[in-house]
């Protein structure tokens, strides 16, 4: 287990959110984290990426506290997409995506040819190749989604962390990403996302992890978790589960 | 190639200026008496070798300078709209030499420039307390503009109090290069050791611009980051303002233009607003100096009445 | 003291506070006179004024006008800055703040210096010229910002503005350099010279400009919930903007043209009085008014007691008074 979490207590200030919170990441997984609102799995996932610092317990990558390992050796590691992010002025959509190679660059930040290679790579797999030169600040705000997970994934890392990464795209391009996803899990990568949609969760992700009140209530493949007392119990909602017709993976209907 | 061709036109427009400013004053001296009067046989070697030279390389090493700073601040703070007057420290800087103007009348102007650098430091110092490192960026910013307004309304109060110093304490906080010589130069050449600095920080400051999370997971340690750049900003305005007084909207407007003309990397950022830094301040001054002699206006309102129909149209245009 | 005044029902919080306006007012009229006057005789000089007697000249000639207008003008700006702060829902908006003093002192200054044959009168029409272009300003940026965290950029333009105005004025000053100490004085805000020729054109304004000030409480509530739902509850936000900008406009004129660019009152009052009474604008800017009125006559008497003989622009002291507090405000209001 690379990534794992010890009794870590997160939060802002005073107010604790993640309370006492034990994971092992599986690795080679698409990992969804679910929850209603306010349940702590975003503060979760930043805490997993080292943004947060735990008020108690250690989040660990293999055996060692994340917090005590160096900031460019993570950053090779885990890549995080938060949920909204600045519009920088004055970046194209090239730079903005080459910055993402910067833990791999000398102080100055010149590309090599790998770094451009990978550049290349990952604006084709998001669909931004036509957006190359225009400026950040001029797209609509799911081709600007999509510019930031070209730069999550120009990191090149073995874990991606996403919060909400579906937020302010539409419809088949929800679904292209989510095949994106897919393709990356299937070349090694470990995906760690925040989602609001149950049964997008249950057809993409390998296994899920449903939280309320800053716990972990219960995690596991689709099947195991997605049930009709669970869906009673966290989101205090009364709904059938059903065989999705296609892709053969259970889904929720609400009563 | 487009940026390498801007920048070539920038340094020609600068070199022009420079020329301009040792020629134009109150005796306007052709291009050959320019030449010769770097000869100390020359009449106009005193002219150009006391008074207009010290003072155009002060213009190109201050206006460099707070064009820098601002740049930095602008990146770190995230804010198109910061300049360092946010940090306060030319309002600190102010209030320190208008209170040695006014309580210790009598101490040498030698002092006036050690004072407001401490002053300016100091506001720093305040700021950075009331702060520390965690803050996020626009509390720091509105920080920073809050303390600068107790400075503001102390200083009014000084100068109220003591209407007798009151056009002295005027003049020097409006920001001017009137006066000043070889000395001032040479105080202000050691800050030059933070340029460098800045363009290693460069790649840290394009990372900060994409949020700090993001810088974080990208291995950009925020808080040290804004510290040194914040630090560097801090320490260059300081020993402008300590010389010139406080020249204002230079390092909010340079680096603006310096962003429409090669974009937001730092890398190529930096050096081009120092470049336009140095040239507004060349232009601002020559304007000044110019435009009605022998009276001058300072050079900091010139930049001000410069800056201030681009940065309305700056404020319109930010969405 | 505050926890007794935040128990007590909306009426009586009026009621103490419009006591404490009295106790300062009466004060006023006596205290620190280089010709010394007593509590009694500042009473008995409005009660039965005697035309022969020194003390009761000075009281009715320098010191009512004096006290009028300082409460008047208190009043004016703190309801100005409660108005601000409810259309832009930026609780750090205020005159001073969002720039509105500094386009209202260049204006002031430009004709002071450029042109004092049009005498105070131009010089008030100049001010409130000024105010207003810095005031439209904000507004079109305070309206094609929106959203919640916009506050900072919204103070951040404020800040540039009144550096922009604040430069040009000191060139103005500088440029006529016989002018300065005036100028500066009023600048800072000061009611030193304050006489009934100059509550006569003040009083009009702040009466029409205040009564019609407390009618659009209930609407600054709505505008509370966001631009949107106060929409969708029926307010005309066009018409509103309007109404309240002029309204700021003419207050904060009113204002300026009497007393000079007195600072702070208008960011500070408004959040003691939400202290005293929570969210509701209807509350908020009687309250609002009755305690700018008190301070601004506290601050003027401690302006005559801080280096007596001599006279301290009341506004320098508010500012001393103000900025730490804006400090405070900007660490506990700014995420």
């Amino acid at each position: 287990m690379s990534l794992s979490t010890h009794n870590l207590s997160v939060g802002y200030h005073d107010h604790v959110i993640v309370k006492q919170v034990n994971l092992n990441i599986p690795e080679g997984k698409i990992i969804a984290l679910l929850g209603p609102n306010g349940c702590g799995k975003s503060t979760l996932l930043k805490s997993l990426a080292r943004i947060l610092k735990p008020m108690s317990g250690e989040v660990r990558w293999q055996d060692n506290n994340l917090h005590t390992l160096p900031a460019n050796f993570l950053a090779k590691n885990l890549a995080l997409l938060p949920q909204t992010q600045p519009i920088p002025e004055g970046i194209s959509v090239r730079d903005l995506v080459a910055y993402g190679r910067s833990p791999y660059t000398g102080f100055w930040g010149r590309l090599n040819a790998e770094d451009k290679r990978i550049i290349q790579q990952v604006m084709q797999e998001t669909e931004i190749i036509k957006l190359a030169d225009q400026w950040v600040s001029e797209l609509s705000g799911g081709q600007r989604q999509r510019v930031w997970l070209a730069m999550t994934l120009a990191q090149d890392t073995p874990y991606l962390l996403l919060d909400e990464p579906t937020t302010y795209m539409d419809l088949s391009h929800q679904v292209e990403l989510m095949h994106l996803l897919r393709k990356l899990n299937l070349q090694g990568k470990t995906i760690i996302t925040v989602l609001h949609d149950i049964n997008q969760a249950a057809r993409y992700c390998d296994h899920l992890i449903v939280m309320k009140q800053g716990q972990i209530i219960t995690q596991g493949s689709p099947e195991s978790v997605l049930t009709k007392a669970m869906l009673k119990d966290v989101f205090a909602l009364d709904a059938q589960i059903y065989q999705d017709p296609i892709a053969k993976t259970p889904m929720c209907v609400v009563e | 190639m487009k940026t390498l061709s801007l920048s070539a036109l920038l340094l020609c427009v600068m070199c022009v200026l420079v020329m301009m400013n040792l020629s134009f004053g109150a005796v306007s001296l052709t291009f050959n008496d320019l030449l010769s009067g770097f000869q100390p046989t020359s009449e106009f070697y005193f002219t150009i070798h006391e008074y207009r030279l010290p003072r155009t390389l002060l213009a190109m090493l201050v206006g460099g300078m707070m064009a820098l700073s601002g740049t930095l601040v602008q990146g770190v703070i995230r804010n198109p709209l910061a300049s360092p007057d946010v940090l306060g420290v030319s309002h600190g800087a102010g209030l320190a030499a208008v209170l040695l103007m006014t309580l210790y009348p009598d101490v040498s102007v030698y002092w006036l420039p050690w004072t407001a650098l401490c002053g300016g430091l100091l506001a720093a110092l305040v700021l950075w307390l009331l702060c520390g490192s965690h803050s996020s960026a626009i509390k720091l910013a509105i920080t920073g503009i809050a303390l600068a307004t107790l400075y503001g309304s102390l200083v009014d109060f000084l100068m109220l109090t003591r209407p007798l110093e009151i056009n002295n304490a005027l003049l020097w906080l409006t920001g001017s290069l009137w006066g000043r010589g070889w000395d001032q130069v040479t105080m202000i050449l050691p800050w030059l050791i933070l340029v460098p600095v800045a363009f290693w920080l460069a790649k840290r400051i394009n990372l900060v611009q994409l949020g700090d999370d993001v810088a974080t997971s990208l291995g950009v340690s925020i808080p040290v980051t804004r510290l040194a750049v914040l630090a560097i900003a801090v320490g260059m305005t300081a020993a402008c303002v300590s010389i010139c007084g406080p020249i204002g909207f230079l390092g909010l407007v340079a680096p603006h233009l310096a962003r429409r003309l090669v974009g937001g990397r730092h890398q190529i950022l930096l050096p081009c607003a120092i470049l336009v830094g140095m040239t507004l301040l060349l232009l601002a001054d020559l304007v000044a100096r110019t435009i009605d002699p022998p009276i001058e206006l300072p050079a900091g309102i010139m930049t001000a009445i410069l800056g201030a129909p681009y940065f309305l149209w700056l404020l319109f245009r930010t969405k | 003291m505050k926890s007794f005044l935040q128990k007590l029902p909306f009426l009586g919080q009026c009621i103490a506070l419009s006591f404490l306006l009295c106790v300062f007012a009466w004060l006023s009229l006596f205290t620190w006179s280089i010709i010394p006057i007593s509590g009694t005789q500042a009473l008995s000089a409005l009660t039965s004024p005697n035309p022969n007697n020194i003390a009761h000249r000075i009281i009715l000639d320098l010191r009512l006008p004096r006290v009028l207008i300082a409460g008047t003008v208190g009043a004016c700006l703190a309801v100005a800055g409660a108005i601000m702060q409810g259309l832009t829902r930026n609780p750090l908006a205020s005159p001073s703040v969002l720039g509105v003093n500094a386009g209202a002192a260049l204006g002031m200054a430009t004709v002071s210096t450029v042109a004092p044959w049009l005498g105070v009168f131009g010089t008030s029409v100049a001010a409130i010229i000024g105010g207003a272009i810095t005031w439209s300003l904000v507004m079109i940026l305070g309206t094609a910002w929106r959203g919640g965290n916009e506050h900072g950029r919204l103070v951040l333009a404020g800040v540039a503005i009144s550096a922009l105005c604040a430069a040009l004025t000191k060139a103005m000053i500088m440029l006529y350099e016989d002018q300065a100490v005036g100028v500066m004085t009023w600048l800072a805000g000061s009611v030193a010279d304050a006489r009934w020729s100059d509550w006569q054109p003040l009083w009009p304004m702040a009466l029409f400009g205040l009564s019609a000030a407390f009618l659009v409480g209930p609407t600054l509530n709505l505008l509370n919930l966001g631009e949107d739902s106060a929409r969708s509850l029926g307010v005309k936000l066009g018409l509103v903007r309007m109404i309240c900008s002029v309204l700021v406009l003419i207050l904060v004129g009113a204002a300026l043209s009497a007393a000079g660019a007195i600072a702070f009152v208008g960011l500070l009052v408004p959040h003691i009085a939400r202290a005293l009474t929570g969210q509701d604008y209807r509350k908020i800017l009687p309250l609002t008014a009755i305690m700018g009125a008190t301070l601004v006559v506290l601050a003027d008497v401690v302006s005559r007691a801080i280096i007596f003989p001599m006279e301290t622009p009341a506004g320098a002291i508010i500012a001393l008074i103000g900025a730490p507090f804006f400090i405070y405000m900007v660490r506990s209001k700014t995420s």
